[in-house]
Order: C-alpha cells, then structure tokens, then sequence
C-alpha cells in the first residue's frame, strides 16, 4: 500500500511543480494567481495522502485548513482589483 | 522507500528553489503569489518532518491570510487596487551601497545561524523527556499545548503582545473610512461564502478545542476566524465605522488582559505566576485559548483593515 501512495505522491509533486511554472512566468496575473490555486488543490492532495501515508490523522486537519483557506487569497485578488473599477 | 526519498529530495529542492526565484522576481504581484505557494510546500516539508503543529500554522497563516495582508498592502501601494497602471511604482530605488549593507547584513545573520547550528550539541536527547514528565501536571494531553500555554506561557503573553502592539501602530498611523464602493462580487462568491463561511467558523472553533489534545490551538484557530472577517472585509458585508471602535479595542486587548490576569491571578499562596493548579489547568488554558483566538481573529482583520475607522477632517486624503 504505502508504495502506492509514495509514488501518488511524487506525481502530485510533479504536477505542482509544473503548474509552479506559471506562477513563476505569468505572464498576466490572472495566469499567476488562478495557478496557484491549482497548487493548493494539490498540496490539499499530497497532505490528505501523508497523513495516510505516516498514519497521522492530525494532518487531515491541515488539508481542511489548506482547503478553507487557499481560496481567501483569490477572494481577496478579485475584490482588490476591482475598486477603482478600471 | 526510494520513492520516498525522491519524494523528499524533490521536495526539499523545491522548497528552496522557489525561495530562490521568489526573490529574484522583480514584479512584487509575482512574489506574492510565489510567497504564497512556497507556504505551502514548506507546510508539506513539515508535515513530512512529523510536525504537523507548525504545518497547521504555516497553512493557516503562510499560505492562507499572509497572502491575502500583503495583496492588500500591495494594493494600498498602488493607490487603492492591483491594477499595475494605477499608481506609483513599489519598487523604491536602491543603490549599490545599500544593496552591500543589505548582502552583509543578511550574510552575517546567515553565518551566524550556521554557527549556531553547528556549535549546538549534537545527538543529546532535547527537552522532551522533561516535558514527558511534567505532562500529568500540564492538564492538557497535547505536548506542544503543554508547551505553549503552560510550561513557557510566558512567551506565549509576548507573542499575543506583539499582535497587539502591531495593531496599536497601525490604527496610530492609519486612520479614515473607506470610501471606495463595494466590489461587485457576484454569485460564484455568495454561493462560496454560503458554504465556506459557516464551515471555517465551526473550524476555528473545533481547532480551538482539539488543541487540548492534538494539533490546534488559539493561533491556529485565530487564523481561521480571522479570514472569515476579512472575507466579511473584502465582501463589505462587515464595515468598520467610528461606533465600533470601543468594541474593537476591547476585543484587541481581551487576550492579553484575560492571559496575564490569570498568570497573576494563580500566584499567591505558594505558587508561582503562571503555575495553574493541576485540577483547574484545563479549564484555565481553554478560557485563555479562547479569548486569545477571539483577539488574534479581531486584530488579523483590523491589520487587514488597515486603518482606523474614524471620521477624518476634510482636506486629509486617505486612501
């Protein structure tokens, strides 16, 4: 079982990774920020899995936490680049 | 286990190569968003260090409100919203000699936790066998609760003191009402805050009480809390005006003064300051968890804020 779940893992690492390059590159903001939503999906992921993985379920909390709040920062883009209302 | 230890070669590499492009990005919306997703993978290295006490803050307060605080800053920055176009440029002019003081300065600090690391004993057992020892009196069954609320509680009084300070300053050098017009945020985000508002809220309160007994706490919980308000905030469903100012200054100062009353209150009589009794330790730690969650929640989303609400004469712009 435990294999099963490393090598789920480094995929997930591998597909964040990735999306990193958007983050890093852009090229408009939009690209950056809804990119690193994509990434919390996947950290939620990877934290569900290691806390199977380690037989920590203190760890399914941090994915609720992670899960709640990666989308404040979103929440937080859209409103922010609204006023103004350019 | 190999794929294991490429899972953390990886992963370590990772964590450090995205602080490394974070800071040479020049665009300051770029390093946001980076600083943002390095929260969470370093939050992932400590869950991989089997510390998920300090993966839950570094999630609950690196990758979720940080964020959010330094958009906002960034945002006043520009004058008022993200829009790059829409005001000066954040990049203040350096010049060589400042970048040299900077490189030094950061240098040595860097030497110097090298040389801390390297001069610290190696492979002697830490403090953990005394905490072991002193849990039954602790009355809580978490250690790093134990810790924190209870063997070095002190600290912990600073640490909600610094929270408190940072909001006194800012509400010293920021003051006015927020002009700007609601955000037309529309149905996706009613259908999220429907959801997500009512389930954040009973998170705070469950990572409050599960600190007693695992990985959770005021901190943790304060976090929680405090995006709900900023969601409030950033929706302007919550709008700070002059009237709430007493109520506000009551709940930025009720941990602190809730902590330290109790610290002083358990001494006497042969105790020392902050020596609860074992059989009302629990209750005791609990009551200042709880209002130390409500205070950090408050003073998270009045530094959100930024300002305080206060009718300014005329003539004074405030952005």
């Amino acid at each position: 079982m435990s294999p099963v779940l490393a090598v789920i893992l480094t995929v997930l690492l591998a597909s964040l990774l990735g999306g990193l390059w958007r983050v890093i590159r852009g090229p408009s903001d939009s690209d950056r920020m809804l990119s690193a939503q994509l990434l919390g999906t996947a950290a939620v992921a990877m934290t569900v899995v290691l806390a199977r993985l380690q037989d920590m379920p203190a760890l399914l909390d941090v994915a609720l936490v992670l899960a709640l709040l990666a989308a404040v920062t979103l929440v937080a883009y859209v409103a922010l680049s609204e006023r103004r209302g350019r | 286990m190999t794929v294991l230890l490429a899972f953390d070669l990886l992963l370590a590499a990772s964590i450090v190569g995205l602080a490394a492009a974070t800071l040479l990005m020049r665009d300051a919306f770029a390093m946001i968003v980076a600083f943002i997703v390095f929260g969470m993978l370093l939050a992932l290295g400590w869950a991989r260090l089997v510390a998920p006490d300090v993966a839950l803050a570094e999630v609950a307060i690196g990758a979720g409100l940080s964020g959010a605080l330094l958009l906002r800053t960034l945002a006043h920055l520009r004058g008022g919203g993200l829009s790059a176009q829409g005001g000066a440029s954040v990049s203040a002019p350096t010049n060589g000699a400042t970048q040299g003081i900077n490189a030094l300065l950061a240098g040595l600090a860097t030497c110097a936790l090298g040389l801390a690391y390297l001069g610290a004993p190696q492979n002697v057992p830490g403090l953990e066998a005394h905490v072991t020892d002193a849990m039954p009196e602790s009355g809580v069954t978490h250690p790093v609760t134990a810790v924190l609320l209870n063997f070095r509680a002190y600290d912990t009084l600073m640490e909600v003191v610094v929270l408190l300070a940072a909001v006194i300053v800012v509400w010293q050098v920021e003051r006015g009402l927020a002009e700007t017009p609601a955000p037309a945020l529309g149905t996706v985000y009613q259908g999220f805050a429907r959801v997500a508002l009512p389930v954040a809220v009973i998170a705070g309160g469950y990572l409050l009480w599960i600190g007693a007994e695992a990985p959770g706490g005021a901190f943790q919980a304060g976090a929680v809390l405090g995006a709900v308000a900023v969601l409030g905030l950033l929706s302007r469903h919550v709008r700070p005006a002059p009237a709430h100012r007493p109520l506000a200054r009551g709940t930025f100062v009720a941990g602190t003064a809730i902590f330290a009353l109790v610290a002083l209150g358990v001494s006497g009589a042969g105790r020392e300051t902050f020596e609860y009794p074992p059989a009302h330790a629990k209750t005791l730690i609990l009551l200042i968890e709880a209002m130390v969650t409500v205070s950090i929640a408050a003073t998270l989303a009045a530094l959100f804020h930024g300002r305080e609400p206060v009718t300014v004469a005329t003539g004074k712009e405030t952005t």
